[in-house]
């Protein structure tokens, strides 16, 4: 143990073990959804909307930070607190309001689990009864502690996008410049495109499963400074990923002007344009996405569920002793996989509804959030500080306007 | 109308009394209330309760909001289905504020954890079920069980309809047991002695289950011995996992108390500088001992051991080795063998507890005593010590010094079990993917 007396090893060995909450959650939001809208919008609108990214980082640090900081100081989950504070009802809406919005996020991992496996040639019928049974299996047999290394090995496979995005031979010039420079546009496409990724950044879900995996890690006011520099990573790399994506679909499709819907389809565009080798490490990337994401959601729904309500929950407890959760669990990825499989549901129009619900949530959760994190007799002295409180609102402000004016216009005819 | 079934110690110690209603909290919440003269005063918001004894009692109704001036409960003439009636005018009306000993139902139960002693488990409060009596000489509002059903949250939630088939799953107010304290004047919590007598297994359950802060706070009130049992019932993991966020304080005082082979393994598994801490912490005593076990290699039967044994010199009588064991046997692991330890702390035999009982009281031990004792060595392998813990049928096994031949502890058959069965959570139930328990509860 002679190498940990020195300061600075001692601090990132905490630091390695603390790390996970802030890293996972920040990646298994860039899921299915989210390089899908990453692609259209390189695609769509070029290195244009870059400049995006960067206030992202922000607002996800401010808003995983009072999540994180609340489960430190208090103990207990952000639904406990709902609770607790906010009384059963606005809990129950809550929690229905999440599984429904979760169902279609489910649904669109296992939808990016058959894209992908497509684009290797695989038949979603053999692809998503194995990817679901995987996923419902690997979560049950393994302890946390296995499946969160799993987890964060896992994120490591999202650099596939970097070196795809490499390998587009982007002008990295003008992306240099459209990072730092944001430009606006009142074309109606540019509107919808760019509140898309703010909509996919930051969802409800995120502030519920952070603030637990905070909790259940045991990570306390103490060690709390380490989750900090956690989700400050996190941020970044999920950002950072995110950028390539747009950075390989801008060099690429949109120079040609070729114009895509889905995943599947950039990663097919990319092969003529940027080599196979670009084109099988988006494949590759668009799986692994959707895997772990498809792992993380129906388990964490299940979970925030039926701990809101007291009901017996949790891996540790046998089938019998938990019956309502292993259901709910099982439920979950059996519908999210099997929908995907019948032929005539529209997969548009249940994301557009889990994008409404999502939406609807949001600001509520964030407004809850604030109270929280500022009542002095929950957090004591860790209640943001007037400075923070102010950056605070301002961004829950800014992100609530844009839900908004993100579900209104997935309302207007298009 | 059929009888309530009264299961409650509080209502009882009242006397003789008539039951004139019950209600749940959420149901007569927000109903209006009325004075004599039928003018509305606002509805009711909150219940103050206060702690008299084992007695619980409404004293006030909250009625508008903001306001902390109750209606006290002797203004009530009546609680209707639709509204609350009272005997006076608003105007003659004597409102009383809230007192320190008392707080607000609403605010301060619902939806709050506490802890369910019967079965012993933590739970949330969905409800809470109130009983409006008439003794001859008054008429009281009692709260009287906890309603931790899911039928108490569906009629919160407005959906009772759908669980009408359920049974409500009421706890009695005396097998109730707060988790925090709102002021300092107040003790909710009860008596403590009620943790007391739960099976130290249960009270591991209970303390695994609550969030690290109130779990502070929590073993801060047992008593020591308490705290030492129920830890040593819990996983290692678990333990580790607790004892990082105790205070230092709190949890040398706990490592004092649990047997120093298992406070042994427990300070192993702690950061160095941890350890060191709590060691230093301790009763330089104890501390001695549970250092120079730490520092027996993992699955050696030095590393098993515990020195709480009992150990006696050969020339003592029966009846004086009896007295002794009284004073011995609180500490000991386990009495059933008496070792019989020369000047030099050599092992030259054992006598076994019944041995003893049924000799004649006037012999002496090194008469009795068996001189080929089955013994293991320190460094000799856990499963060695199984071995012969089986083939002998034993129920503890003597370990000797490698190199002086002196006697340093003893190991007991559950401790080698506890080795040789494999962690059920790794194999049995599929570990936890969010260790759970405390989480949302």
């Amino acid at each position: 143990m002679q190498i940990l007396k020195s300061p600075a090893l001692r601090r990132l060995f905490l630091f390695l073990a603390i790390m996970g909450p802030g890293i996972i959650t920040s990646n298994v939001d860039n899921d299915a959804g989210g390089i899908t809208t990453y692609s259209v919008a390189g695609a769509t609108l070029g290195y244009k909307c870059l400049w995006i990214f960067l206030p992202i980082i922000v607002a996800l640090v401010v808003i995983q930070e009072m999540c994180t900081r609340m489960g430190a100081v208090t103990g207990k989950g952000l639904a406990d607190l709902i609770r607790e504070r906010f009384g059963v009802k606005i809990t129950f809406y809550a929690m229905l309001g999440l599984l429904l919005g979760n169902m279609g996020n489910i649904m669109s991992e296992f939808a990016g689990v058959a894209a992908s496996m497509e684009l290797f040639g695989v038949s979603k019928y053999i692809s998503l009864p194995l990817a679901a049974f995987l996923v419902w299996w690997l979560v049950l047999r393994w302890s946390y502690k296995v499946v969160e290394r799993v987890f964060l090995a896992a994120c490591l496979v999202y650099f596939c996008y970097i070196f795809s995005g490499y390998l587009a031979h982007p002008l990295w010039g003008e992306v240099a410049k459209e990072l730092v420079v944001p430009n606006f546009s009142f074309n109606s496409t540019y509107v919808v495109i760019m509140v898309g990724i703010i909509g996919t950044t930051i969802a409800p879900w995120m502030q519920f499963y952070i603030q637990s995996a905070v909790v259940e890690k045991g990570i306390t006011v103490k060690d709390y400074i380490y989750t900090k520099y956690d989700v400050i990573v996190g941020s970044i790399m999920v950002n950072l990923i995110a950028v390539f994506i747009v950075i390989c679909c801008a060099a690429t499709l949109h120079v040609k002007g070729i114009r895509i819907e889905t995943a599947k389809e950039a990663a097919l565009g990319l092969a003529p344009l940027a080599g196979a080798g670009a084109s099988i490490l988006f494949a590759i990337g668009l799986l692994n996405a959707s895997l772990f994401s498809a792992s993380i959601l129906p388990l964490s729904t299940a979970y925030f569920l039926c701990e809101a309500f007291g009901i017996e929950a949790g891996i540790d407890k046998s089938w019998r002793e938990a019956p309502a959760f292993y259901w709910l669990y099982t439920i979950l990825i059996i519908v999210g996989a099997g929908l995907i499989l019948v032929p005539k549901i529209s997969l548009i129009a249940v994301m557009f509804w889990s994008q409404v619900i999502n939406g609807v949530m949001l600001p509520f959760v964030l407004i809850f959030m604030l109270k929280l994190v500022n009542n002095k007799d929950l957090m004591g002295e860790h209640v943001n500080g007037p400075v923070f409180n102010i950056i605070s609102w301002v961004t829950v402000a800014v992100l609530i306007s844009l839900t908004v004016l993100m579900v209104v216009t997935s309302f207007l005819p298009a | 109308m059929k009888t309530p079934k009264i299961n409650h110690k509080g209502i009882r110690g009242l006397g003789k009394f008539q039951i004139l209603g019950e209600y749940f909290f959420s149901q007569i919440k927000g109903r209006p209330i009325y004075d004599s003269e039928e003018r509305r005063l606002g509805h009711l918001r909150d219940l103050a309760i206060r702690w008299e004894g084992e007695i619980p009692k409404v004293t006030g109704i909250k009625y508008v909001k903001g306001v902390q001036a109750h209606i006290p409960i002797s203004h009530i003439k009546e609680i209707k289905p639709d509204r609350i009636v009272l005997k006076v005018k608003f105007a003659d009306c004597e409102f009383i504020p809230l007192q320190p000993n008392e707080i607000y139902m609403g605010k301060w139960l619902m939806d709050k954890q506490i802890i369910d002693l019967k079965g012993s488990k933590v739970v949330r409060v969905n409800d809470i079920k109130l009983f409006w009596i008439a003794t001859a000489e008054k008429k009281y509002l009692v709260p009287a069980a906890v309603d931790i059903g899911l039928r108490g949250l569906a009629r919160r939630l407005g959906l009772e309809f759908l669980f009408k088939r359920r049974e409500n799953i009421l706890v009695w107010w005396q097998f109730i047991q707060h988790l925090e304290e709102k002021t300092a004047s107040l003790t909710l919590r009860g008596e403590r002695s009620q943790l007391d007598q739960l099976h130290p297994a249960d009270l591991a359950d209970l303390i695994e289950d609550l969030d690290y802060k109130t779990r502070t706070e929590f073993i801060g009130d047992l008593d020591v011995e308490t705290a030492a049992e129920a830890f040593a019932e819990m996983e290692l993991d678990t333990q580790v996992e607790i004892l990082e966020h105790l205070d230092s304080r709190q949890a040398s005082d706990i490592l004092e108390e649990m047997p120093p082979d298992e406070a042994a393994d427990l300070l192993g598994e702690l950061p160095e500088e941890k350890s060191d801490e709590l060691l230093n912490l301790m009763e330089p005593e104890e501390a001695q001992e549970v250092r120079e076990l730490m520092d027996y290699e993992e699955g050696t039967a030095g590393a098993l051991m515990t020195t709480e044994y009992i150990a006696l010199p050969p020339d003592l009588t029966v009846n004086e080795a009896i007295s002794r064991l009284r004073q011995l046997a609180a500490e000991a692991e386990t009495i059933y063998y008496l070792y019989i330890l020369d000047d030099h702390h050599r092992l030259s035999g054992v006598v076994s507890l019944r041995e003893l009982l049924i000799t004649e009281p006037v012999a002496r031990l090194q008469d009795i005593m068996v001189t080929r004792v089955i013994q293991v060595h320190a460094h000799d392998e856990v499963e060695e010590v199984a071995d012969l813990l089986n083939k002998y049928s034993l129920l503890a096994i003597p370990v000797i010094s490698d190199d002086d031949e002196k006697m340093l502890g003893i190991i007991t058959v559950d401790d080698v079990l506890e080795i040789l069965i494999p962690d059920r959570s790794s194999f049995e139930t599929f570990s936890n993917f969010f260790t759970s328990k405390r989480a949302l509860r």
